[in-house]
């Protein structure tokens, strides 16, 4: 651990869903002699990747958690995030986009720029992460990387530039040329590992003179000595170059691409070269926290070890030995013995076990110092807590987490399938937060929320398979919501005096719709004439309604209340009865202000061959969606579109089947909108139905 | 008694539905004045043309052209060539949110909402773009009855050499066919002189297929809408774009 700041880079390797970054990972773990064997993601030798350490998405030949590793290339320590490729884990690609310094943007030869990369894209583009892009799978039959190229330029907005070109493609893939040093470079040995470099073979020789003029004029508008060097023309060495590209992608300003594949093993060492040469060290990225003692203003952290510790847990996972807690530390040490604060919850805790982690297996360390990334156990915190020294209040940014929109009851199966799951559950709403769970109170089931379909899956799964936790699962459930459409009046007495003390309130005002929140409540009391101290007590009265709204018993949103006037009685008043008053007036008022339900609406875009553009917009028009366009690009075609959450259960198998399987898409939450009356009616009678079947 | 109470009752300008919003937003829409009883521009199966130089609000009239007839119920199909689906949108978000803010309605988002399904935006890159093409997919849509135009505009559709008359009456056979009304614009360039009629140059061998043709002048401080050919009302109205918000006005 006495590296230096300079030589330490935390990277992540971020792609499509099937554009081979697990493969990837996996051979750079191998090339960095971190592993020493290569096993693939859906192997047959039943091992699977190293990265992908859950059983899941072993299985599935996908990743879900990102495990966090690290490996040593060219005397320099590289921590690997691999992130998850799925839309419905976006908050996992998210946190793991906080903590990077740079990443890989790894793209399919043959797919290209797909929607999917999209979206990684633009969390990259907020989080601010200089990127190198690297386009895999040349040996697939397809395969055009400049066509990838032109695709970053196009699709992505970014100044994408070739540093290489391919020797041969499809099955001919023979090696990459390097426009830095123009030679070429060949794989030799069964795993790729023995580098062989050559001349360029003459028929590349013009072509690549001519991509690295273009490198050269791109790269000069970064460095002046470099621009200097190119108009009078004199010898340009590699190092000239990568320094200028450097400056670059530190400004974001460029996008170096680089290319090969990771299954046939080729152009891996190459990447890993460049992710050393041009991607930033910790020192290099600036990271702000938020003062909790100063009205969350930011402050700049610095990168010295010395100064007081700030250090945030970005990933939780249960291990044998208790709750392993991913940590980067951002300013000072982290040492064992060392007592810190949860800023979050001002508990106190003593680091016990420092490990730094190489996917399943791990290695103890004493400290970590600022810049890097490790692991601790036995603290007990939620994902997103920042620990710091106890002289500071800092929190590190907080990140935007967005509601659930779907929910699914779960049933256990016994009594110790109940157990495990209560520790599954508490386990997973701690490693996510768009992963919720509660016990409804009228059905006593348990019910989980998320963002998605598969989202809930994968923790159901993730149940049986970890925590042994046998459950059933019921019908998925869209968060619907309701909300009023008018201005409506109440003038509301609360009174009854039978027997012992008698309970008297009145409350009246009105409500109408609000659009910039979920609820507000205005006091416009004046004289008294309801008692300042029961005026919280109102308040707390028509946020009980607001949990069940009188039309389908959804959750009420958008609601303005303001009270006006009311009456009080000297005995009879008291908090509780100016609940119920308050109470009664919004349960008087809200049928007066005509409530309609709201359904969550999903940007779904689509991803089909042109030929099957017309039946994808059939399945769209299908199921209540509204096309908003459709892009064409070469043979393929973009749908974009708006549709409903409770039209899209079971789309990926309709899709699939009518596109053979050639179609893909993302859906993310786009917004709330209103249920058309019919669909109300609808659900209004199958509640009637449920409702009767309780009965 | 309650008669009265009636008459007397006001109505708030937020509870006004939808269907009074659009009427009110149409009747103060400056294009009324050069339509035609039932709001058209342009006959069935008419082609027309806005001219201007780069920047100076091509795009910003075709969508509000294409707002107008939105806003009369008809659907309207948004084609570019070049700019992909997002940008498009944008513009039009952009430009009714500033009709929004100009008219004074708060409820324009859930109007936005209620319009987006008459909206169809169809993007190809130029080279892949053909009136045979698009007569393919408009076909494909109609068939299946997800969507059927009663107005197409073409956004960047290349005037140069290679356009030749053929594609035009393809285009026109296509707006017939459909029923609906084609616009789509013409870059000009500042240094081309104009033919004998006043026609740019890049239309002036098609001008006879066109049934309007607008120009888009920059003037002192706002953009002209000069109308080069056009029957009736539209040529004696005195038009206007505002260039800070590039809407219409008289």
């Amino acid at each position: 651990m006495s590296i230096e700041m300079n030589k330490i880079r935390n990277i992540g390797i971020s792609a499509h869903i099937d554009s081979g970054k697990t493969t990837l990972t996996e051979r750079i773990l191998f090339y960095t002699q971190r592993i020493h064997a290569i096993h693939d993601v859906k192997g047959k030798d039943g091992v699977g990747a190293t990265m992908d350490s859950m059983e899941l998405e072993k299985e599935r030949g996908i990743t879900i958690a990102s495990a966090a590793t690290f490996c040593e290339w060219d005397n320099h320590e590289i921590n690997i995030i691999d992130t998850p490729g799925h839309v419905d884990f976006t908050i996992e690609v998210e946190r793991s986009l906080r903590v990077l310094d740079g990443a890989i943007l790894v793209l399919c030869s043959v797919g290209g720029v797909q929607s999917q990369s999209i979206t990684v894209d633009q969390q990259m583009k907020r989080y601010k992460v200089p990127c190198i892009a690297f386009v895999n799978k040349c040996d697939r039959s397809g395969a055009n990387p400049e066509r990838v190229v032109e695709q970053l330029r196009e699709k992505l907005g970014h100044n994408a530039i070739a540093m290489q070109i391919p020797i041969g493609l499809e099955a001919e893939h023979e090696g990459v040329v390097d426009l830095t040093t123009m030679k070429a470079i060949y794989f030799d040995g069964d795993n790729g590992d023995i580098l062989r470099v050559e001349e360029i073979p003459a028929e590349l020789l013009e072509s690549a003179e001519l991509k690295r003029e273009e490198l050269i004029e791109q790269a000069s508008n970064y460095c002046d000595e470099l621009a200097e060097a190119f108009l009078e023309e004199s010898e340009i060495s590699a190092e000239m170059i990568l320094s200028a590209m450097r400056k670059g992608v530190l400004k974001r300003a460029v996008t170096p691409v680089y290319m090969g594949s990771a299954y046939k093993n080729k152009g891996v060492q190459p990447l890993l070269d460049a992710s050393v040469a041009l991607l930033p060290d910790p020192s290099e990225v600036s990271n702000t926290a938020l003062d909790l003692d100063n009205e969350e203003a930011p402050i700049e952290l610095g990168t010295d070890s010395s100064e007081p510790t700030v250090a945030l847990a970005f990933k939780l996972e249960d291990g044998q030995y208790g709750q392993l807690t991913y940590i980067r530390v951002y300013q000072g040490t982290l040492a064992k013995g060392d007592t810190l604060i949860n800023t979050r919850n001002g508990r106190k805790i003593k680091i016990g076990r420092l490990v730094r982690m190489h996917s399943s297996q791990m290695e103890d360390i004493e400290k970590i110092p600022a810049g890097y990334i490790g692991a601790l156990f036995g603290i007990d915190c939620a994902s997103g807590d920042t620990f710091a020294d106890p002289k500071l209040n800092y929190s590190m940014t907080s990140m935007f987490v967005p509601n659930p929109v779907i929910s699914l009851a779960i049933i256990p199966k016994d009594n110790k399938a109940q157990i495990n799951m209560s520790k599954a559950l508490n386990r997973f709403s701690k490693e996510d937060p768009t992963f919720r769970t509660f016990v409804d109170d009228e059905t006593n089931e348990t019910i989980i929320e998320g963002m998605g379909e598969l989202h809930l899956e994968v923790y159901v799964e993730r149940m049986r398979r970890e925590y042994n936790a046998e459950v059933t699962t019921g019908q998925p459930r869209v968060a619907y919501r309701e909300t009023i459409t008018k201005r409506a009046e109440f003038n509301y007495t609360h009174k009854k005096q039978t027997g012992g003390s008698g309970q008297f309130g009145r409350v009246a005002g009105y409500m109408e719709p609000f659009s910039e929140g979920e609820f507000e409540f205005i006091n416009k009391i004046t004289g008294g004439s309801i008692p300042t101290q029961f005026i919280s007590s109102c308040e707390k009265g028509f946020k009980a309604g607001l949990e069940k709204g009188a039309l389908m018993e959804f959750p009420v949103t958008g609601i303005r209340v303001e009270i006006n006037d009311g009456a009080a009685h000297t005995v009879d008043s008291s908090e509780m009865a100016f609940q119920a008053a308050a109470r009664g007036a919004f349960q008087e008022a809200y049928k007066k202000a005509k409530p309609v339900i709201h359904e969550p609406i999903m940007k779904v875009v689509i991803e089909t061959p042109t030929e099957f553009q017309g039946t994808v917009m059939g399945t769209i028009n299908q199921r209540r969606g509204t096309i908003l366009g459709a892009q064409e690009e070469g043979p393929m075609c973009v749908v974009e579109s708006q549709v409903p959450l409770a039209e899209m259960f079971g789309y990926s198998t309709i899709l699939r089947s009518s596109t053979q399987g050639k179609a893909q898409f993302t859906m993310e939450f786009a917004n709330y909108r209103q249920v058309p009356q019919s669909i109300t009616e609808e659900l209004q009678k199958k509640k009637a139905e449920e409702g009767k079947g309780a009965a | 008694m309650s008669s009265q109470n009636q008459n007397a009752q006001i109505i708030y300008l937020r509870e006004r539905n939808f269907i009074m919003l659009k009427k009110d937003l149409m009747m103060r829409n400056p294009l009324r004045a050069v339509s035609d009883e039932n709001g058209y521009i342009l006959p069935e199966g008419g082609l027309g043309a806005v001219v201007a130089r780069a920047g100076v609000g091509k795009t910003a009239l075709l969508v509000q052209l294409s707002l107008n007839s939105l806003l009369k119920g008809d659907k309207a199909l948004h084609i570019s060539l070049g700019d992909p689906v997002r940008k498009v949108s944008l513009w039009y978000k952009e430009v009714f949110n500033n009709i929004g803010i100009q008219y004074q309605i708060e409820k324009i988002d859930d109007l936005w909402n209620e319009l987006l399904p008459q909206r169809f935006i169809m993007t190809f890159n130029i080279d892949g773009f053909s009136v045979p093409r698009l007569d393919e997919r408009l076909t494909e849509l109609a068939d299946q009855n997800i969507f059927i135009p009663q107005m197409i505009l073409i956004d960047g559709l290349p005037f140069n050499k290679e356009m030749k008359r053929t594609d035009l009456h393809a285009l026109k056979e296509l707006s017939e066919k459909f029923n609906s009304h084609i616009w789509f614009t013409v870059r000009s360039h500042r240094h081309e002189e104009p033919d004998s009629d006043g026609m740019p140059i890049q239309i002036a061998d098609f001008s006879d297929l066109l049934d309007v043709v607008i120009k888009l002048e920059p003037q002192e401080s706002d953009i002209k809408l000069n109308v080069l050919k056009g029957s009736g009302s539209i040529s004696s109205q005195d038009l206007s774009l505002d260039p800070a918000t590039m809407l219409i006005k008289e």
